[in-house]
This record gives C-alpha cells, structure tokens and sequence, in this order.
C-alpha cells in the first residue's frame, strides 16, 4: 500500500503533500526534509529506490517536541523519480512492485501534463488543489484505483466542469465584492 | 473589503520571499477573519489558503469546525475544497469528526457522481471506528452504482472502513468476490488491490478467490493489476503448495511473453520465491526449444542486472540473491557480471550485489574474488597510505596492490597509517583526488557500512563451511592481517575470530599465523594507537592469545616478551589487558625452558637481566592502569595490583610472582639451570586447547551433589603475614569478587589490604627492589623453594585461565559447524584424519545429548565448564 505521496523541489519546498496515514504536521515536515535530504544528494546514476533500513529516516530529527516523534516502519521504502526541478516521491511498503510503482509515478506526470499541457513547476505552485485532485484519480486510501490516462484525465474533465461556472466568476477577484452590492 | 484569493496569496508570497514569515503571520491573521463570515465563498477561499499554508508546514486544526461548514455547502467546488482540507486535516481523535458522519452520508446519496466520488474519498481517509459501523451500509449501496468510476471508489472506501470495522468483512468479502467478475477492468483492478492488502494480514482467508484471481492471470492484459495478482501468489503459495504446478503455466508464459519489465521481474521474483522455478515442467521458449523454467528465469534475471538502467539492476541483484539461495548451480557462474555490479557506483546496488558475492565463490574463484573485493577497500579515500618503517619492504602504491598482490606472499603487508584504520580519526586527513573527479558524491567503497560489508564477505566466503573453498591458508592468514591495516572500519572483533579460528582449528598453518601475528605486535604504530574499543585492540588482543598459546612452534625470542608488554597496554580494559599479560607469561616461560637447554654464565646474566626487565615493565603497568593521583602517590605495588581490573590483576600478580620466584632461583650462578627455569612452561601445556562447540556445555550433566553455594573453606583470616596462598586464586574468586566491589564502593580501606591473601602487609614497600628483597627475606623462611606452593597456584590457575582465555575467545565463535569434519569425544586428543590435505579440527561436543539452555551464552558456558572441570579435577 501507498503510504504517501511527495513533490518537492530541489530545495525542499513541498509543492504537495499527501500522507494516507495521519500525521501531526510537524512529523510530516521533519519527514519531507529527512527525505528531501537523502534524495536531493543523490545523482541521477544512481538507482532510485531507497530502504529505510540503510538509512535511517525518521522524522524526529527537527521536532524536540515528542509527540511529533515518527518512524517509519522498517518495510517502507522510498521511490522516487526526478523531473526537472521537481521530485516526485512515493512511500510504499513491500506490498508495492518497486518498478510498478515507477511506471505510476509516471503515470501521475503524464496525467498532470494532460490537465495542466506542458505541465511546470508553476503549474503545480498555482494549482496545488487540482494536484490533489488529479493524484485523487489514481490513488485513493492508500489504493490504486485507476492506471488508465484516459479514465484518468476524462474524471477530472468531468469535475473541472462542475467547477466552471463558479470559478470563471471568482477568477474577476471581486465576486465577493460584488455579490455584496447586490 | 477585497479578501485575497489563492492566486493572491501565493503570488504574495513569492513576492515576500524576505519577510515570508511575516506575510503569512498577516495571512493567517486574515484567514482567521475570513472563516467567521458567512459568506461561503469567502468561508471556502480562506479553507484553500490555510490548506496550502498547511503544506507549508503551518497547522490548519484550529479552523476544523470552518472546515465542516465548507464541506456542507451545496456548490461542489467549495464542497470539494471543504473535503481536501478536511483530508489533509483531521486525524482519528478531531472532535468534530463526529458531526461530519450525516454530510458524508447525505453526500453518498447524492444525484452528482462527482459528489459521491469526493465524499467516498474524503471518507477512505478521515474514517474513525464509530464512523466506519454508522456508514458500513451507505458504501456498500454505493457499491452497486450504475457508474464504474465510484463501484471502483467504494471499494478502496470499503477497505479503509473494514479496517476501522472488522465486522464488516463478513458482508463485504462475498461482495468484493462479485465484483471480480465486473465488466469494468477498472474495478476488477480495484478489487484486485482491495484483495492483496487483506490478504496481506490474513493470506489463508482469501485462498479460496485462487480460482478467480489464476482466471485473471491468464485473461488480462492491464499489468498494473497482473503485478498485483502475481505478487499475492507469491504470498499464497507457500500456504498452498499446489498452486506452485497451477501457476507454473500462466508464469512462464508471462514470463516469455511479456514486454513490461515490471511485469517481467515480478512474474520471475514469484517464481523464485514462490519455488515454482523446481516444478519440473518444461517451458518452451521464444524460440520454441523446451528449457528449464528456472534456467529461463536466470537468463531473463541477467537482462536486470546486466541492465544500464540502474533500477532494474537493482531489483536484478534482489531476486539473484534469492535464486542463489534456492539454485547456486545458476548464479555461480555470473562472476563477470556480478564484478561489475560491485563496482558500481550506487552504493544500495553495490550493498545487494557483495549479498550475492559471498555466496558465489568457490575453489577457483576464492582467490580473485577476495583480491577484488581488497582492491576496492585499498584504492578508497578513507585509507591514507603511509610506507611505515617498522618493516623492511613494504607496498606503498597502492596500484602496485591490485596488480602484483600475490596469493601466499603475505610477508609484504601493505602498510598504512594506522590512523587511517579508525574512520573517525581518519577524517581529518582524507585526501580526495579521485572523489574530486567524480563530482562530489562520495565513493561508496568510503561508506563504512559498505566497507564493513565487504569485509564480512571476504571472511565469509572464505570459511565457508569449514574452509571448503581455500586452497592455501597461509594466504588466508596474510589476507586476515592486510585486513587489519585496510578495513578501516570497527571489524576487528570479527577479524580476531577468524584469526583465532584458523590457527586453532588449522594446524598446518599455526606456525605461520604466530609469525604474522608477532608481526602485527610488532608494529609499533599500531600498537602504540591502541584505545579499548577501537577494532585494533580486539585483533591485536587475539594475536597476543596467539603468539602466547603457540610460542613453541616459532624459535623462541626474548624481544616477544616485550612486545606482549607494550608502554600502551595499560590503557586496554581488564579483559584485552588479562590476555596480554597472560600471554606474556607464556612466552616468558617458554623462553625460560629454552634458554634452560644451554646453560651458562651468559645465559645466566641473560635470565637475570630479562626477569628484571619484566619485573620493571609489569610494576610499570600497574602505574599505568592506575588512574587516580592518590593511587600514584601510595608507593604500594601491591595495593595499586588490586587497584586493577579484576581480570587483569590476578594475572599480573600471578606474573609477579613467577619473576620473584625465578629472580630468586638465579640469584647465584648454577652450573645447571634451575628446575623452575625449566618447568615453568610445562605448566601452561598440560592439556591441548581445542575448539568447543559452542552446544557442548549444555550436554554435560550436573554431577550430583554439586554445589556451587556454600563457600569453599573457611573464609581466610588475617594473612598478612602468610606469603602465598593455601588455595588457586580463582577458587576464591566470589571472595575476590566481593572485595574488588567493596573496593570502589568504600575509598581503599586498609581492611580489605588485610583480607588479601596476597598482601605483604606492613610499610609500604615502594619500590620493586625493595618489594623484591623483601620478598626474598620472607621466602628465605620457608623450607625449599620449589615447595612453594607456586605448583598450587599454576596447576590450578595457570590452567583455568588458559581455559578461559580461550573460552573468552573462542565461545563467542561460530555457534555451530554444519559441515563439522570431526565429531570427537572430550579429553580425546587424537588427531583426525585430514580430510582433503589440510586437517581442519572440528568443535569437540560431548557425546550425550541433553538439553541445554546455557549454550546460547558461551560466556556462561565457559565458566560453567570451568567450574565442572574444577569439579572434576577434585574428584
């Protein structure tokens, strides 16, 4: 099972950010720069599979407060792939396939290149709900539900026109305004 | 009043890189205004805003209660948003989860299939136990949705609330079953991931969907689910051996068939794992030939890790490292492969493939292997080479070392900086040209954990099952010493073992070993570095075991004497200290019955001039270990002996008192060397130490009426004036033991002076001399000087702590051998037929099996058997 899902960039700036398992924020940030910190060191030669086993990662590292302490189990592994500025990193445990969960990390760029064309950094900064959206479609719970680009891309399509008419208003900046002089 | 949007926010923070703190302090101050209006557009923005501060690390719990209202607005995109933050915010114990269960529930029920998508969603994540038994039955209606896209929803949902609400799996197994005949791929996938998370608790249970899942093995074409159904086989199989036959059809065609190099190592990884590769069918390749299924998985196993892709040969080495374990026969033949895996520069590539090295060698390839994996530890940054000159020639280059370094000519040690052989005192001088050529990613033969893994390999593969694979153990001794200088990592402990387990169980090569290890003690800049825990002392502690249990196969040297005695021993522990001095003591005494052979006035001034050095370097010692000022300034050799550790301060007066008693004997010239001279040794040699296996304790029975309680003897009165002992040492070790703790509790009383048997008394002798002549005075009262009870005192002790020098040693050794060569009774002493040309001494066991719970502490055992050779000894 997926235990979370991660961009960040090649600082460390999450630019989403999804556990399927709760946790305090401050774990999840002492997480995100423990990772971001084995990852971010390594070079693209290298293979793209991490066992927490040979490196410790916990995430009390940068919380002193206890109740933020947080391991990972010994079965997680980190996966990640790196595009651009950004890494795209997955926590699995060993239920996952390493290269099938590859290929779906692939499969959520490809689905974001579909809604957002040409997909960027930016695209993910300004737009960090539809992200959520987007990663909805293929992973719900912890649980692939969907592998397929097309049934992928068309679900958000059919959201996104639900969400249309609301939106066009609210993009002039003084909908709220104007909808206080009426 | 004009409320920032999201775009407005996120624009503004870029623009406030400087003071971003500041301007999100300000944000949220807004946000916290903005969630009290009524407005719930403005209520829904201000929920975003927080929820992408919130990815920032800035909690978002306070607004929980906003956050619900959101959620319960009737537009999707706020509802949407109102869901997404309640996702990313609540956890099990938020309060207001509660009221959310009658919105979910409305929401589930809704007309808008997207509204029931994103209600499922929010539900699979936020879901608490109450939750999960109110809304049980509200997802498993939505479970028979005309729509896939939520049939495929619910049932991810499904299993988060069957987690939280076991009750439920009896309604929804059945159901889940069902939908594995959808028409829809997309949620017969769905089921499938639903399957193997449950099944990963509880495989047995879901056994009976086989049929169905096999069904889809052989029908579907989407790999994403194929990967799951063949990882869940892997789990099923063992639980269900028949499956191996079943699945041995669809596999291999999967295998041959399949162009996705997910799919493909995963069908293989199963087939290994799972042992369908022995099913003995033939498969028919691509090319219609029948071969081998697990030969066609081995072929197809080297597109992995032969691959440039360093993911697949990662993954590659995992599934090797299985194969090997099931069929060495395929893999021991990859050695060219496998050589380039180790030099990879991904260290976790590198860390599977040493796994699978130290599997892989044999006869032939023993040697190669080993000087590979040397050359790796030699040519890292960590080691900083330094030609030493305490030995003649020696390698400095170290390309010279991968190059000419030859098998058995292990008198040309590499020599480095002993510094370097410690990573944290190294770290200051790493030189890093080659890591500068590279880029600044560190080479991972530097990585301590990669380097210790290589050094447990080299050891490994090279007493694997009783040497099976050495061809010439003198080669093996050298290797063991060059790893001393090269490791570079804390592995001395397992270096020493295997030093020590080579020289005790080879005989043929015990001579050369005491020849390297003197070596080794020799070194003055790896001796004089010596800390207690460094890896170092633990090698060096072994080699001094060595040298003095094995002296008399190398041609005596007075010069071993001294360099058991090291200036640097004093800062080792009581234990490494014991063994130093312990063995000491034998090479003395060896010395002594050789130079007793030739006697004359030479020899005489020769023994007179030794034992008084000895003499020196011992009181020497005890100033050494004695850490506190008022120790220094008390002028009392003996007090500071007891001062000492335990271990090492029986052995250092016992050594005392042998140099007393040969001073004594040669104070005058003799035409013939007196008969202690020449006794001595004889007393360390009365019984062959040989391996014990480490279950051998356990076998022996209590003898009846054993009783290790009661004290044995009267307690000892006041012997201040008694010389030496009634009884050995260690028969009164608990006394000792009471005392040395009373020592430390209570500031050096004098009353525990006066209990010590071995306590001159009176007036502080200071110097050695002194304490000598004084000593020379009392002993002149006794009758003759070889009815000293020194006899008492070595038979007894001199014996029991070779046996537990070597016990100390030797127990924490392999447990067991399962290619045991010998199976040979106690105190039977024959040597055994060799097997092949060297005669490998096997671990003596005790013939009657009993149960027995104290083998897995060989410490324990070890005392234990020495107390029931006490016992046996008295009888």
């Amino acid at each position: 099972m997926i235990k979370s899902v991660l961009i960040f960039n090649q600082l460390g700036k999450p630019r989403l950010v999804k556990f399927y398992e709760p946790l305090s924020t401050a774990a999840q940030q002492a997480l995100i720069r423990t990772i971001h910190a084995l990852v971010s060191k390594r070079p693209d030669f290298l293979c793209n599979f991490l066992s927490t086993q040979h490196h410790s990662v916990s995430a009390n590292h940068h919380a002193p407060d206890h109740t933020h302490s947080y391991t990972l189990d010994p079965d997680t592994r980190i996966i990640y792939r790196h595009y651009a500025t950004l890494y795209f990193v997955f926590l699995v445990d060993s239920s996952e396939s390493e290269l099938g969960i590859l290929d779906l990390i692939q499969v959520f760029v490809e689905a974001l290149d579909r809604v957002f064309e040409n997909v960027c950094e930016l695209d993910l900064i300004f737009h960090f709900d539809e992200i959520h959206y987007v990663l909805a479609e293929i992973v719900e719970a912890g649980l692939v539900v969907e592998t397929n680009l097309k049934d992928i891309s068309s679900a958000v399509a059919e959201a996104k026109r639900l969400v249309k008419p609301v939106q066009e208003s609210s993009r002039l900046g003084i909908g709220a305004l104007r909808r206080g002089f009426t | 009043m004009f409320e920032k949007s999201l775009t407005d926010l996120i624009q503004g923070l870029r623009a406030n890189k400087r003071n971003e703190s500041e301007y999100i302090q300000t944000s949220l101050q807004e946000i916290q205004a903005e969630v009290q209006m009524s407005d719930m557009h403005i209520k829904s923005t201000a929920i975003d805003k927080l929820n992408y501060l919130h990815m920032l690390g800035y909690d978002m719990n306070w607004a929980n209660f906003n956050i619900i209202e959101v959620m319960a607005s009737s537009r999707f995109s706020e509802k949407r948003s109102g869901y997404l933050a309640a996702t990313q915010s609540f956890h099990q114990e938020t309060d207001v989860l509660m009221l959310t269960t009658n919105l979910v529930r409305k929401d589930l029920a809704s007309s808008n299939v997207m509204e029931v998508s994103v209600a499922l969603d929010g539900l699979a994540q936020i879901v608490t136990p109450e939750q999960a038994t109110d809304l049980f039955d509200d997802v498993m209606a939505v479970l028979g949705h005309s729509r896939p896209y939520i049939r495929k929803k619910a049932l991810a949902c499904l299993y988060k609330l069957v987690l939280r609400y076991p009750e439920g799996l009896h309604a929804f197994v059945p159901r889940l079953k069902d939908t594995l005949d959808d028409p829809d791929p997309s949620v017969v996938s769905s089921a499938v991931s639903v399957i193997c998370e449950l099944a990963r608790t509880n495989p047995r249970n879901y056994l009976p969907l086989a049929p169905k899942l096999y069904h889809l093995l052989n029908s579907s074409t989407n790999n994403w689910m194929l990967i799951k159904i063949v990882k869940l086989f892997a789990s099923l199989t063992p639980i269900e051996p028949r499956l191996a036959k079943k699945l041995h059809g669809p596999l291999s065609q999967l295998v041959c068939n399949t162009s996705a190099m997910s799919l493909l190592y995963e069908c293989i990884h199963t087939a290994v794992v799972g042992d369908i590769i022995s099913v003995p069918i033939p498969v028919q390749d691509n090319t219609g030939r029948d071969v081998d299924f697990a030969e066609l998985c081995a072929s197809k196993l080297e597109m992995f890790y032969e691959s440039h892709d360093h993911n697949l040969c990662y993954v590659g080495l995992v599934t090797l490292a299985q194969l090997q374990a099931r069929r060495p026969d395929l893999v021991v033949n990859q050695y060219n492969s496998l050589v380039r895996c180790l030099d990879h520069p991904d260290l976790s590539i590198r860390m599977r493939a040493i796994e699978v090295a130290s599997g892989m060698a044999t006869r032939k390839t023993l040697t190669k292997m080993v000087k590979r994996l040397m050359s790796q530890l030699i040519l890292s940054n960590t080691i900083v080479l330094q030609p030493s000159s305490t030995i003649g020639s020696q390698i400095s280059n170290t390309d010279d070392y991968s190059d000419d370094y030859s098998p058995g000519n292990g008198h040309a040690l590499p020599k480095f900086d002993s510094s370097g052989a410690s990573l944290t005192s190294a770290q200051g001088s790493i030189v890093s040209p080659r890591s500068a050529a590279k880029g600044n990613i560190a080479d991972p033969a530097d990585s301590p954990e990669y380097r210790t893994a290589v050094v447990n390999a080299i050891l490994d593969m090279c007493s694997r099952q009783s040497y099976a694979n050495m061809t010439s153990f003198e080669w093996y001794v050298a290797t063991l010493v060059d790893l001393v200088y090269v490791s570079g990592v804390d592995v001395g402990r397992e270096i020493g073992e295997k030093l020590l387990d080579v020289t005790v169980r080879v005989r043929q090569v015990r001579e050369f070993s005491v020849k390297m290890v003197r070596r080794l003690l020799s070194d003055s800049t790896l001796v004089s570095h010596i800390i207690p825990d460094s890896a170092n002392a633990k090698v060096l502690t072994t080699a001094a075991y060595i040298l003095g249990e094995y002296c008399t196969l190398v041609p005596t040297s007075v010069d071993d004497v001294q360099i058991l005695l090291p200036a640097s021993l004093g800062r080792l522990d009581g234990d490494q200290q014991a063994t130093f001095v312990q063995a000491a003591m034998k090479v003395y005494t060896n010395w002594l019955q050789d130079v007793s052979g030739y006697w004359s006035s030479d020899i005489w001034e020769l023994v007179r001039s030794v034992t008084s050095s000895v003499m020196t370097r011992l009181s020497e010692l005890v100033l050494d270990s004695s850490t506190s000022a008022e120790d220094r300034d008390t002028p009392n050799v003996e007090a500071l002996v007891a001062a000492m550790p335990l271990q090492a301060s029986s052995r250092v007066r016992q050594f005392i008192e042998i140099t007393k008693a040969v001073s004594m004997a040669t104070s005058n010239m003799s035409d013939s060397a007196p008969p202690i001279c020449s006794e001595l040794h004889s007393l360390f040699t009365v019984y062959e130490l040989n391996p014990v296996s480490a279950a051998a304790q356990g076998k022996v029975p209590v003898p009846e009426g054993l009783d290790l309680d009661t004290p044995i003897g009267d307690p000892i009165p006041d012997t201040s004036r008694i010389v030496m002992p009634p009884s050995p040492p260690l028969q009164s070790s608990q006394t000792r033991r009471r005392s040395s703790h009373s020592e430390k509790t209570t500031s050096k009383p004098q009353r525990d002076r006066k209990n010590d048997p071995y306590y001159l008394g009176g007036r502080g002798h200071s110097e050695k001399d002194e304490l000598s002549s004084r000593r020379d005075q009392d002993l002149a009262d006794l009758p003759d000087v070889d009815d000293i009870p020194v006899v008492a005192l070595d038979l007894g002790g001199a014996q029991k702590m070779q046996d537990q020098a070597a016990k100390t040693s030797k127990g924490k050794k392999k447990k067991s051998k399962s290619g045991k060569k010998h199976h040979r009774k106690t105190r039977e002493r024959s040597p055994s037929p060799p097997p092949i040309s060297v005669d490998i001494v096997g671990d003596e066991d005790m013939p009657d099996a009993a149960d027995g719970p104290a083998a897995t502490d060989p410490l324990k055992a070890g005392s234990a058997q020495q107390q029931q050779q006490q016992q046996q000894q008295q009888a």
